[in-house]
């Protein structure tokens, strides 16, 4: 089967030379719900940024369900949809606006795209501030506004970066109920965070990443089941990648 | 939704035009009013006042012989305006990302931003000849000819705006060329004397500068009077939009300024 994610000794140096990321390689099957961990500064968003077309990766091949996505980059960006880190908005339109604009890059009609953007404002419960410009939103809203934006073209493989960072613990439980909806309707998921207990909670399969590689694969039950859980498993992974990094070469 | 994407995507490009759009009538005065106010007072003072004691050039009152200068040096300003800070805005809030992470084609967003520049140029034109009727020198003798240099004109400084755009780092190196280059070599491009008022050792630097080619294209297509052979600065503009599309282009192929 073809997989929903493919990338294969992925490289990423910046202009300035420092390296984003070193060799990475690994795969999401269709329908998983795929968490992507590591410590801050790991390659989690550069990766994400060289997927989605925010950066040019420098080596290395990325396929979305089968579409080369530098090669044929239009074809696979229609099958992504990208919830980033940081705010990338024009932060004096308002939330309807973002959210149908990115239905118009996507080549959606005016009345598909009406129909979908009335549905992800009630779903993320924005109808009473969509006419509100994106700097008077609370944190929590202007995430919900992210998160529609990414939804707006139905995408077949849905990139989250750190979703529910700075939101209350209510909209975290109603997103990760709407996210399990979604990955449930068959929707693959791909997941950064560094709330563990999310991770756990959501995902089927982990990658770990530290000093831009992979350090550990596997499903999310084998990492549960050591001595320590989760959170024991990824500090073991990061800190060995770490010693790896810091001890002279023999 | 299909997965291959069309080999244009109409829809998509129409969302960066009304997008702009949207941004751009956030600030009407800044677009629109302080160009028309700007060319008033150089109708009034240059064309009409001054003008009123200076002989007739070519057969015509220097009102009209200056009007063609002043509405391509206002052309010239919104084309390299509008683009410049469009791209650069864009970079700078980092929602250019949303037109990288989409299915649009490099040609599809320079287009998307040249037609936003040709329509904020076509009104910044609109509004000058309305103010200049008002002093009774408006006067179009070649209807395409004009249309030509005034989109041709826009689509250069449209596109020099975007390298621009891409190139700065802060307000400042978004102003730069602005003052060095494009405001000084638009007032000696010949927008309020003749070549033949030159010094002659001075003429050879109007034939280097491409304004005088556009000045003196317009002026021929609103007045009939020309300093130059016509095909030589249809040329030069051709040449310009199609220099600087290619490089424009590429540095969007590249991901120059906008892909990390």
């Amino acid at each position: 089967m073809t997989p929903a994610l493919s990338i294969s000794h992925l490289r990423k140096v910046y202009r300035r030379g420092t390296v984003g990321i070193e060799d990475l390689s690994l795969e999401v099957a269709p329908g998983d719900f795929f968490g992507f961990l590591g410590p801050n500064g790991a390659g989690k968003t550069t990766a994400i940024h060289c997927i989605t077309g925010i950066a040019n990766p420098t080596a290395g091949r990325i396929e979305v369900f089968g579409v080369d996505a530098v090669g044929h980059y239009r074809d696979a960006r229609r099958l992504i949809g990208l919830s980033p880190q940081e705010f990338n908005v024009d932060s004096f339109a308002n939330a309807r606006d973002i959210v149908d604009w990115m239905g118009g890059y996507f080549g959606m009609t005016a009345a598909q795209r009406r129909l979908r953007v009335d549905m992800l404002l009630e779903k993320f419960d924005l109808v009473s501030h969509d006419r509100k410009r994106f700097r008077e939103l609370s944190g929590g809203l202007k995430r919900r506004v992210m998160l529609a934006r990414a939804m707006i073209n139905d995408p077949a493989l849905l990139i989250l970066d750190e979703p529910t960072a700075g939101v209350d613990v209510e909209l975290r439980r109603d997103l990760w109920r709407y996210l399990q909806e979604l990955n449930a309707d068959g929707k693959t998921i791909f997941l950064t965070s560094h709330y563990l207990e999310e991770v756990e909670r959501l995902c089927r399969n982990i990658a770990i990443i530290a000093g831009g590689r992979i350090v550990r694969q596997g499903p999310t039950e084998e990492f549960v089941r050591e001595p320590g859980g989760l959170e024991a498993a990824y500090l073991r992974a990061t800190a060995l990648e770490a010693h790896r990094v810091s001890a002279p070469a023999q | 939704m299909s997965t291959k994407s069309p080999l244009v995507n109409w829809i998509g490009l129409w969302t960066i035009v009304r997008r702009e759009w949207s941004r751009l009538m956030r600030v009407p005065i800044q677009a629109f009013l302080a160009p028309w106010i700007s060319a008033l007072l150089f109708i009034f003072i240059f064309g009409f006042v001054v003008g009123s004691r200076i002989s007739h050039i070519g057969g015509h009152r220097y009102l009209e012989f200056v009007l063609p200068g002043i509405l391509m040096m206002n052309i010239v300003n919104a084309a390299f305006l509008q683009s410049s800070s469009q791209v650069y805005f864009s970079r700078f809030l980092r929602y250019v990302e949303e037109a990288l992470v989409a299915p649009l084609s490099y040609a599809e967003m320079i287009a998307g931003v040249i037609a936003v520049v040709i329509a904020r140029s076509v009104i910044t034109a609109l509004g000058i000849l309305a103010i200049a009727a008002v002093f009774g020198a408006t006067s179009i003798d070649g209807v395409a000819e004009f249309v030509f240099w005034i989109v041709s004109v826009a689509m250069v400084f449209g596109l020099l705006g975007i390298v621009i755009g891409l190139w700065a780092n802060n307000f400042e190196q978004l102003t730069i060329l602005n003052i060095f280059f494009i405001t000084p070599l638009s007032f000696v491009g010949g927008v309020f004397n003749t070549l033949s008022m030159l010094p002659p050792w001075l003429r050879w630097l109007a034939y280097a500068n491409p304004f005088f080619y556009f000045i003196n294209g317009i002026r021929h297509a609103m007045i009939g009077f020309s300093e130059a052979p016509q095909a030589l600065g249809i040329a030069v503009a051709l040449v310009l939009a199609a220099g600087m599309s290619i490089v424009v282009w590429r540095l969007y192929a590249i991901g120059y300024g906008l892909r990390e």
